[in-house]
């Protein structure tokens, strides 16, 4: 379980995070939404303890970040280091011992080469996979879907099911609806730094059709395409 | 073509001006650093020549990069980034050819500008894939990436080493064991991207001694043939190597310490001042490390605690 209360966070005089308060529980998947610059990735930020903020944010296990597998939007990689070493980099980070990466390498990476000559694809996947063998309790994956093909999707939407079904907390960010309906218990919306509104799977269709009639309007108009 | 390269112009400065350099005393300290090194190296050795087309060469091919060619022909289109990084080439080796033309080496100057020029039509892709294997494989990092930058430098140590051996120089020995501790040393002096401190559920005493320890254990893997064949063929001189490899390990332990000082950020001045003064006056490690130790500790409560 996470629990973010009254968290804020500014960049100088700009308020990024506004009076933030959200219930994360075991077993459960919930997706993050908002436009680029809502204040999702600062969130997870804050979360994963990357950032200073204000507010609480409080955890069954503690320190939160040490049981927190983060999968960031572009994992940074450094040059010379192939993939099994970087998913073993990970995993010496939280004291496990690997012994059978190859086996456990579901993407089918080719883990000898270094990381840094991956597809975006891959170095996503691969970033995923350590973060996976780290053992974590709770995963936040922001946009884990973004660059991936079409058959990790099927894949990455079967492991959050099965880290559900092992009692983790998982929060996933996106910006394909259809990812989220299809792995979430509830959906929080953000919008420019502010909580808009939480949504239960039940109501994703009307959210989803709120979310774009208010994202298109009339802007396709404004285009004057001909 | 003039917005490109005012537009380099703006970042150099910017670059010097994050390193706390005002650009106009940097651009001097650089010309003078240019003159005094290659001056240094043509008085050294009878391979300058080489040695100093070869880093042009080098220049010229991190700037044809494929990635950094394509960028130039999508944004300028092929003739104009052909012609930019024609000016950009030659305005790199103008200095070399220059400092080459002066030592009366005419042929290998207007090789490397012709050189330089027609490598405007090339562009250097990355499509090896073979990984070289490292000895470290247990502990990842620093030492795993640094020796597959640096392993010709380690190989030209032993190599130097073999020659002290043959010509029986001892002091060309210990100069080898130095220049390993030297190159582990760069392994330390940029700070990691902080997901990879932050990903450690350590204490901040406790990454650092892990940091400490594994930079211990691997650089001892790397000095131990040179040590090993000084203490065999020069056992009178045992506390000489001694000293030599525990002052190694010190320096060492000081850059990670001084690293972390101020980590986040690069290393800087104050800390140039301090390492520079410990290279002077060794003792003063003694009360550097713990400085830079505390420093660190406290740098680093913010993403580990």
């Amino acid at each position: 379980m996470i629990n973010v209360n009254i968290l804020e966070q500014h960049y100088g005089s700009t308020k990024v995070l506004k009076n933030i308060n959200l219930q994360f529980s075991n077993g459960q998947v919930y997706g993050i939404v908002g436009e680029n610059g809502a204040g999702k990735t600062t969130l997870f930020r804050c979360i994963a303890g990357l950032e200073d903020f204000e507010g609480v944010v409080t955890s069954e296990f503690s320190p939160l970040k040490n049981h927190l597998g983060l999968l960031q939007t572009e994992p940074f990689f450094f040059s010379k280091i192939t993939g099994e070493e970087y998913i073993r980099l990970l995993c010496n980070g939280r004291d496990i011992v690997i012994k059978d990466i190859a086996e456990r390498n579901i993407f089918d990476l080719p883990l000898h080469q270094y990381a840094s000559t991956y597809s975006t694809g891959m170095k996503k996947k691969l970033a995923l996979t350590a973060i996976l063998l780290q053992e974590n309790k709770y995963y936040i994956l922001d946009e884990p879907f973004n660059g991936i093909d079409i058959q990790s999707n099927i894949l990455l939407t079967e492991i959050i099911h099965v880290l559900k079904s092992l009692n983790k907390v998982v929060i996933v960010s996106s910006h394909i609806f259809s990812t989220l309906s299809d792995t979430c218990d509830e959906i929080h919306l953000l919008r420019k730094g502010e909580q808009i509104k939480s949504v239960q799977r039940d109501a994703f269709k009307e959210l989803e059709a709120e979310m774009k009639s208010f994202t298109i309007g009339n802007k396709i108009e404004k285009l004057g395409l001909t | 073509m003039k917005v490109y390269f005012l537009l380099q112009y703006t970042l150099t400065n910017r670059k010097l001006r994050d390193l706390g350099i005002n650009p106009i005393i940097g651009y001097l300290l650089g010309a003078i650093g240019f003159v005094v090194v290659s001056e240094y190296i043509f008085y050294r050795t009878e391979f300058a020549t080489y040695i100093v087309m070869l880093v042009a060469f080098g220049f010229l091919a991190n700037a044809s990069e494929a990635r950094r060619s394509d960028f130039l022909k999508i944004v300028f289109g092929a003739q104009k980034s052909r012609e930019i990084r024609m000016v950009e080439n030659a305005g790199m080796c103008i200095p070399f050819s220059l400092l080459l033309i002066f030592h009366n080496a005419y042929i290998e100057s207007t090789l490397l500008l012709t050189g330089s020029i027609l490598l405007a039509w090339g562009s250097f892709k990355n499509k090896f894939t073979y990984s070289m294997p490292t000895p470290f494989y247990n502990r990842p990092f620093e030492f795993a990436a640094g020796f597959r930058n640096t392993f010709y430098l380690i190989i030209s140590a032993y190599g130097l080493t073999a020659i002290a051996v043959s010509v029986d120089n001892f002091n060309l020995g210990i100069f080898a064991l130095l220049v390993i501790f030297l190159i582990s040393l760069t392994y330390y002096v940029k700070p990691e991207y902080e997901y990879y401190v932050w990903v450690n559920s350590k204490t901040p005493s406790a990454f650092i001694f892990d940091k400490l320890k594994t930079a211990g254990i691997y650089a001892a893997f790397l000095v131990i043939p040179i040590v090993v064949a000084l203490v065999l063929l020069y056992s009178q001189n045992s506390h000489i190597i001694l000293i030599c490899s525990l002052l190694g390990f010190a320096f060492l332990s000081m850059i990670i310490l001084a690293k972390y000082s101020v980590y986040p950020q690069e290393m800087n001045f104050p800390e140039g001042v301090l390492i520079a003064v410990c290279i002077l006056f060794p003792p003063l490690l003694l009360a550097v490390i713990p400085f830079f130790y505390t420093k660190a500790i406290k740098k680093l409560n913010l993403l580990l605690e």
